[in-house]
C-alpha cells in the first residue's frame, strides 16, 4: 500500500474546484427559481389535462433539475460528521413525524430532522439533507420525490436561520420558522397543483376546496392554502427542533465546527486556548 | 525504537471546560503488549483514540503535547498551525477497535467479505489484491467460513473479531483494543487472546485498555493506571500491583488464572448495620412480590401492539421459555437469580412490573396481583433497572433525570427534591447533579439508572445484570445501594451471571434452568 | 435474466415520464395494472399495494371531493348544492391525475421493493456516482427498518419509569418528548462514533475507489436503457410542442 502523508495540507489550498462548484450551486437556485417564475407567468387560463402535463413536466423537471445541481455542488465538500448525521435526520423526519401525529396535532410536522441537521451543520448541509431526504424517502413513499426542491429550501433557509443566531433565543425559532414556511410553501405550491392536482390531507383539501368556490385557479388557490397552514408547521418544526438541539450534551453539540464558529447556540462557549 | 508514542500534556474536548487528560505518556515498541488500566471516565479510551487518530486536535478538541510515528514527530501547540492529522493514512500505521465492536462497521455493506473491503476500496487498491487481502484477513482471524454473512447478524465474538480484522487489514503497526474481551463469553475471549498473541509474534504493538485487570491484561510488559484523566501509576505489573492504586483508581482485579470471576469486597467490607447475608428478615410478612406458576414462551405471545414478541436475545424459541416459575420475595430481602445466556432471567424479570404478560400463572406485588394494571402504574411500586440506560435518559441534568415523576409520589416539590438528593447520594452521584445525564461516564450511567429507581422507594427493586460495565467503584456503590434498600424493607431480585456476586451480595442464590427456579 | 439495478430504475422512471407526458387516463391505468402484474409475479405485489393504498386512498379521496364538487372551469354540470357543483370536466380532470399518480407511485414502489440495496450501490459506484450520495442512501435504508424496534425498547423502558399516556393534548406531548429524546440522544451519539470510524477507514480522502462487489452489465440492458431514455426524451418534446400553444398566453 502507498504511503501518505500523515498530515493533511492547509485548509486554504483547493482553489481550483470552489469555482466550479459555486457556479452549480448558482445554476441549481436559478434552475428552480426560473421555473417557478415561468409555471406562474404560463399557468393554464382554464386547467385542463393537456396544459397541466405539460406544466406538471415543467415543474417536475426544473425542480428537480435544481435540487440535483445542488446536490452534486454540495455532497462533495461535506465533513463526514455530517454525512453520518444525515441518515439520522432523514429517518427523524419521519419517525418524529408520525410520533408528533400520535399526539393528534393537525399538521405534517415531517422536516424536524432537516432543521436540526441545519442548526447543527449549516445551510449546505440542510440543504444536501432535504434533497437526499427526498430522494431516499421516495423509496418508501414516491409522492415526496417531487418536492426535493422545497424540502431544500427548508433546510437551507433553516441553516441561514442558525447563522444568523435566531436559535440563541427560543421565541427567535418559531418567528423563523413561520417565514421559512411562507417562502416554502409558496415554491412547492406548483408541485402540489400540477404534478398531482390537489393536496393529500382532507384538512388542506377542505381549504383549497373553498378558494376553488370562490372561483380561483388551481394554483392560487393550493397557494393560499399552503400561505395558512405552512407557516404555522414550520414554526412548531423549529421550535422542536431547537428543544432537540438544546436537550443534546455540550459535547456533542460543540464537535460540529459550524455550531462553534457561528455560536448557534446559547451558553457559555468554552475558552478557545490562544496559544 | 518505539513504533508509536504520544506526550499528551493536557486535551480538552470542544465544549468542556476542564482537560480529559493531562500529562500522560505513552510509548510502545513493536512485538510488546502494554495495558492501560483505569475505571470507567478514567481517560482510557481517550488516550487510545488520540494515539489512532480517532480524535485529532482542531477536529475533536484542543491538544498540547505530540504524537510520534516511528521517526516522525508531530508537535500541537493549541492552536490554529498545528499540524492536521490524516485519519485514512494514521490508521494505517495505528488501528484502533471501539469498544463496542459494531461502531467501526460501514453500517452499508451486506457481507462480511465486503465490510472487510470497505477499507481497502476506499484506498483505491485494485479488486485482486482487495480479494487476496480479504482471504489473508480472514484466515488470520478465523472469519474464511464467515465470508458471505450479513455483519448485522454475526454474534459478539464473531463481530469482536471481524472489528479487529477490519482494523488489522491494512497492516498497521499498532493496535489499540478498547476493552476487547467485555461481554464476550469463555470461548470468545479465547479466541480473542489467540488472536492477539498471534498479533504480537508478527511484530505489531499492542495496547490493551482495560477496566479490569484480567488474564489479558497480567500479559503485558508495561501497565499504565489512569485516574481522572491523569496517569497515577506506570511500570511492570508486579510493581504497580502492591499498595492500593489499583483499587483507588476502581480497576477490578481478577485471579491470575483464566475466567476467575472478579474477586469483590467480602460482606464485612461491606457498611456496617446493613444486611448480612445468611440472616432473613422476619417472617410473617407479606411476600413484596410472588410468583404463582408463571408460564410463558414467545412463540405464542404477542405484545399489546399484536405483533409475536421477541425475546430480548433476538431470538424467537420454539418452546416454552418460563413453565411453573414460583417465587416469594419478602420484605427485606435480597435474591438473586442466576443462569446462561438464553434461559429467561431477562424474560422473567419484565413479568415483575407487566412489561411482559404470563400465558399462566399469576403476579402479586404487595399481595395484590396486576393483571390489567398499565405497566405505568405498576412501576410506582415495581423499579426495573435495565441493562441499557440509554435507552431512559432525556432530562438535560442529572438531578431532573433522578426528579422524574418523583413530584406525584412524593406529594410536594420539596420532598421530591429531597429524596432525588438522598438517591444521588446513594450511589456516590452527588457531585455530577448539573451534569448532562449523557455525558455520564457508563458506569456513572448505570448508576443513574439506578438512582432513577431508588429515588422512587418501590417495594420491589429488579436489577438486569447489575454489574455488567461497572468499574470498581460501581461495584461497591451498587453494593451499599441495594443493602440500604433492602435494609429499609424493599425486595430485591438481581439477575446476573456472576455467581460469585450473587453469593456474596444475596440472602438466596436460585438458578433459572429448564424454565423453573431452584435453590442453589 | 437478472436486471441491472441501473435497468430497473430507467425503465421505471422513462414510464412514469412517458405516462406523465401522455396525459390519457386509458394508458395510466393500462400502466398501473402493469406495474402491479410485474409487482404480483415478482412475489411483493402484497407490500406494494398496501404501501400504494397507504399513500394513494387519501389522494385519491382528495382528488375526488376537491375537483369532483369544486372545479369552476368545468361546464357540464351534473348536480348542484350552493356553491359545490359536480361537473363532468371536474370528474375527469380528477381521473387523469389520479391514475398517472397511481401509475408513476406503483412503478417506483416496484422498482425500490424488488432492487437489491447493495447492488445499487455498486452500480452507481461504476458510474462515478460521488460515494457520499451512496453511503447516505444505503445507511437511510439499513436504519429504517430498526426504528420501530428501537421506539418500541424506549417506550418499554419509560413505562417502567412510571410513563403512562393518557388523553389529552398536554400527556401526549409529554410522553412523545420521553420518547423523542433518548431516540435522538442514542441516534446522534451513534453518529458521532461511527463518523470517526469511517474517517478511519477512508471514507473521508477524495481520490479514486474501487469496488469489491461487481455487478454484469450486459450490452443489450445498456441498449435497452438508452432506448427507453429516447423515448421518454421523445414523449416530453412531443408534450411540450403540442401543449405550447394552448399553456403559455398570447
Amino acid at each position: 500500500m502507498s504511503q501518505q502523508p500523515l498530515t493533511l495540507p492547509d485548509a486554504g489550498s483547493r482553489a481550483g474546484a470552489a469555482p466550479r462548484r459555486r457556479m452549480l450551486e448558482i445554476a441549481g437556485a436559478a434552475a428552480i427559481a426560473a421555473t417557478y417564475v415561468f409555471l406562474v407567468l404560463t399557468q393554464p387560463v382554464e386547467i385542463a389535462n393537456g396544459p397541466a402535463s405539460f406544466s406538471a413536466l415543467v415543474a417536475l423537471g426544473g425542480f428537480l433539475l435544481g435540487a440535483v445541481l445542488l446536490l452534486a455542488a454540495v455532497l462533495p465538500v461535506l465533513p463526514t460528521s455530517t454525512l453520518v448525521l444525515m441518515p439520522v435526520a432523514i429517518v427523524l423526519n419521519v419517525v418524529l413525524g408520525q410520533l408528533m401525529g400520535s399526539t393528534g396535532l393537525p399538521f405534517y410536522l415531517d422536516a424536524i430532522g432537516t432543521v436540526l441537521i441545519a442548526v447543527l451543520a449549516g445551510p449546505a448541509a440542510g440543504a444536501a439533507t432535504g434533497v437526499l431526504g427526498s430522494i431516499v424517502w421516495s423509496f418508501f413513499n414516491p409522492t415526496v420525490l417531487p418536492f426535493a426542491a422545497g424540502a431544500a429550501l427548508i433546510g437551507f433557509l433553516a441553516g441561514l436561520a442558525a447563522r444568523a443566531g435566531l436559535f440563541r433565543r427560543f421565541y427567535f425559532a418559531p418567528v423563523a420558522g413561520f417565514l421559512t414556511g411562507i417562502l416554502a410553501g409558496v415554491v412547492s405550491a406548483p408541485i402540489a397543483a400540477f404534478v398531482f392536482g390537489g393536496t393529500a390531507g382532507l384538512g388542506t383539501g377542505a381549504i383549497v376546496s373553498a378558494f376553488r368556490a370562490m372561483g380561483d385557479t388551481l394554483l392560487a388557490a393550493i397557494t393560499k392554502q399552503a400561505l395558512i397552514s405552512d407557516p404555522m408547521d414550520k414554526a412548531i418544526v423549529f421550535t422542536i427542533a431547537a428543544l432537540l438541539a438544546y436537550a443534546l450534551p455540550r459535547r456533542t453539540t460543540f464537535q460540529y465546527a459550524f455550531v462553534r464558529r457561528f455560536r448557534v447556540l446559547a451558553g457559555k462557549a468554552p475558552s478557545d486556548s490562544a496559544a | 525504537m518505539s513504533a508509536a508514542a504520544a506526550r499528551i500534556d493536557s486535551f480538552s474536548f470542544h465544549g468542556d471546560a476542564g482537560a480529559a487528560l493531562r500529562n500522560v505518556q505513552l510509548s510502545v515498541r513493536p512485538g510488546t503488549l502494554t495495558a492501560v488500566l483505569g475505571g470507567s471516565g478514567s481517560g482510557k479510551t481517550t488516550l487510545g483514540k488520540l494515539l489512532a487518530g480517532w480524535l485529532r486536535a482542531g477536529h475533536s478538541g484542543v491538544l498540547h503535547g505530540s504524537l510520534a510515528l516511528g521517526a516522525e514527530v508531530l508537535e500541537f501547540r493549541g492552536g490554529s498551525g498545528d499540524p492536521r492529522i490524516n485519519p485514512a493514512a494514521w490508521s494505517g500505521r495505528v488501528g484502533y477497535v471501539p469498544q463496542d465492536a459494531g461502531a467501526i462497521l460501514s453500517s452499508v455493506r451486506s457481507t462480511v467479505a465486503e465490510e472487510l473491503a470497505f477499507g481497502l476500496e476506499n484506498r483505491g487498491v485494485a479488486r485482486p489484491e482487495m480479494i487476496r487481502q480479504v482471504a489473508r484477513i480472514a484466515e488470520q482471524t478465523g472469519l474464511s467460513a464467515l465470508l458471505d454473512r450479513d455483519p448485522a447478524q454475526l454474534s459478539g465474538g464473531e463481530l469482536r473479531r471481524l472489528a479487529v480484522a477490519c482494523a488489522v487489514i491494512v497492516e498497521p503497526q499498532v493496535l489499540v483494543l478498547d476493552e476487547p474481551l467485555a461481554s464476550l463469553d469463555a470461548e470468545g475471549a479465547g479466541e480473542l487472546r489467540a488472536l492477539v498473541d498471534g498479533l504480537l509474534d508478527a511484530g505489531t504493538a499492542v495496547v490493551l485498555l482495560s477496566q479490569a485487570a484480567d488474564a489479558l491484561a497480567r500479559n503485558a510488559g508495561h501497565w499504565i493506571i489512569l485516574d481522572g484523566g491523569t496517569a497515577v501509576a506506570e511500570g511492570p505489573p508486579a510493581d504497580v500491583e502492591k499498595g492500593a492504586v489499583l483499587r483507588d483508581a476502581g480497576v477490578l482485579a481478577e485471579g491470575p488464572d483464566t475466567g476467575t470471576p472478579v474477586r469483590l469486597p467480602t460482606a464485612a467490607a461491606v457498611a456496617p448495620g446493613s444486611v448480612v447475608p445468611g440472616s432473613v428478615a422476619p417472617a410473617a410478612a407479606v411476600p413484596v412480590l410472588e410468583l404463582r406458576g408463571i408460564g410463558f414462551g414467545y412463540a405464542a405471545a404477542k405484545t399489546p401492539t399484536g405483533r409475536p414478541a421477541k425475546g430480548p436475545a433476538g431470538s424467537l424459541p420454539a418452546s416454552d421459555l418460563l413453565r411453573g416459575v414460583d417465587l416469594t420475595v419478602l420484605p427485606g430481602e435480597i435474591v438473586a437469580i442466576t443462569g446462561t445466556n438464553g434461559t429467561g432471567k431477562s424474560t422473567l424479570l419484565r413479568h415483575f412490573n407487566g412489561l411482559l404478560r404470563p400465558q399462566a400463572g399469576e403476579v402479586l406485588v404487595e399481595g395484590r396481583s396486576i393483571a390489567g394494571i398499565r405497566t405505568g402504574r405498576i412501576a410506582a411500586s415495581v423499579g426495573l433497572l435495565f441493562q441499557q440506560p440509554r435507552d431512559q435518559l432525556f432530562e438535560r441534568t442529572v438531578l431532573r433525570e433522578v426528579g422524574f415523576g418523583l413530584r406525584r409520589l412524593a406529594g410536594s416539590p420539596e420532598a421530591a427534591a429531597g429524596r432525588a438528593q438522598e438517591a444521588l447520594a446513594a450511589v456516590g452521584l452527588s457531585d455530577a447533579a448539573q451534569a448532562h445525564p449523557a455525558e455520564l461516564a457508563s458506569s456513572r450511567q448505570r448508576l443513574l439508572a439506578l438512582a432513577t429507581v431508588l429515588a422512587r422507594r418501590p417495594a420491589v427493586i429488579a436489577l438486569d445484570e447489575p454489574t455488567v460495565g461497572l468499574d470498581r467503584h460501581g461495584i461497591e456503590r451498587l453494593q451499599h445501594a441495594t443493602a440500604a434498600a433492602a435494609a429499609r424493607g424493599a425486595g430485591v431480585v438481581l439477575v446476573t451471571h456472576d455467581l460469585a456476586y450473587a453469593r456474596t451480595n444475596a440472602h438466596r442464590v436460585l438458578a433459572l434452568d429448564g424454565g423453573s427456579l431452584r435453590e442453589l | 435474466m437478472s436486471l441491472h439495478p441501473l435497468t430497473a430504475l430507467t425503465a421505471a422512471c422513462c414510464a412514469a415520464v412517458v405516462t406523465t407526458a401522455a396525459g390519457s387516463w386509458p394508458l395510466s391505468v393500462a400502466v398501473a395494472l402493469a406495474a402491479a402484474l410485474l409487482a404480483a409475479r415478482a412475489g411483493v405485489a402484497a407490500r406494494v399495494l398496501t404501501a400504494a393504498g397507504v399513500i394513494l386512498g387519501p389522494l385519491f379521496l382528495s382528488l375526488l371531493v376537491l375537483h369532483g364538487l369544486f372545479f369552476p372551469e368545468g361546464h357540464t354540470v351534473l348536480a348542484q348544492w350552493g356553491p359545490a357543483r359536480i361537473t363532468a370536466e371536474g370528474l375527469d380532470f380528477a381521473l387523469e391525475l389520479g391514475s398517472r399518480t397511481a401509475a408513476s407511485v406503483l412503478l417506483l414502489l416496484l422498482f425500490s421493493f424488488t432492487v437489491s440495496v447493495p447492488d445499487l450501490v455498486t452500480a452507481l459506484a461504476a458510474r462515478r456516482v460521488p460515494p457520499q450520495f451512496s453511503f447516505v442512501l444505503a445507511s437511510t435504508l439499513t436504519l429504517v427498518p430498526a426504528m420501530a424496534g428501537r421506539l418500541e425498547k424506549i417506550r418499554r423502558a419509560q413505562e417502567a419509569r412510571g410513563l403512562v399516556v393518557e388523553r389529552g393534548l398536554l400527556s401526549r406531548l409529554a410522553a412523545a418528548r420521553l420518547q423523542a429524546v433518548p431516540l435522538v440522544l442514542g441516534l446522534v451519539e451513534d453518529a458521532g462514533a461511527r463518523a470517526q470510524a469511517l474517517d478511519a477507514r477512508g471514507f473521508g480522502t477524495p481520490g479514486p475507489r474501487t469496488s469489491y462487489r461487481q455487478l454484469q452489465d450486459p450490452p443489450a440492458q445498456r441498449i435497452l436503457r438508452a432506448a427507453a431514455l429516447l423515448l421518454a426524451a421523445a414523449a416530453v418534446v412531443l408534450r411540450l410542442v403540442t401543449a405550447w400553444p394552448a399553456a403559455v398566453p398570447a
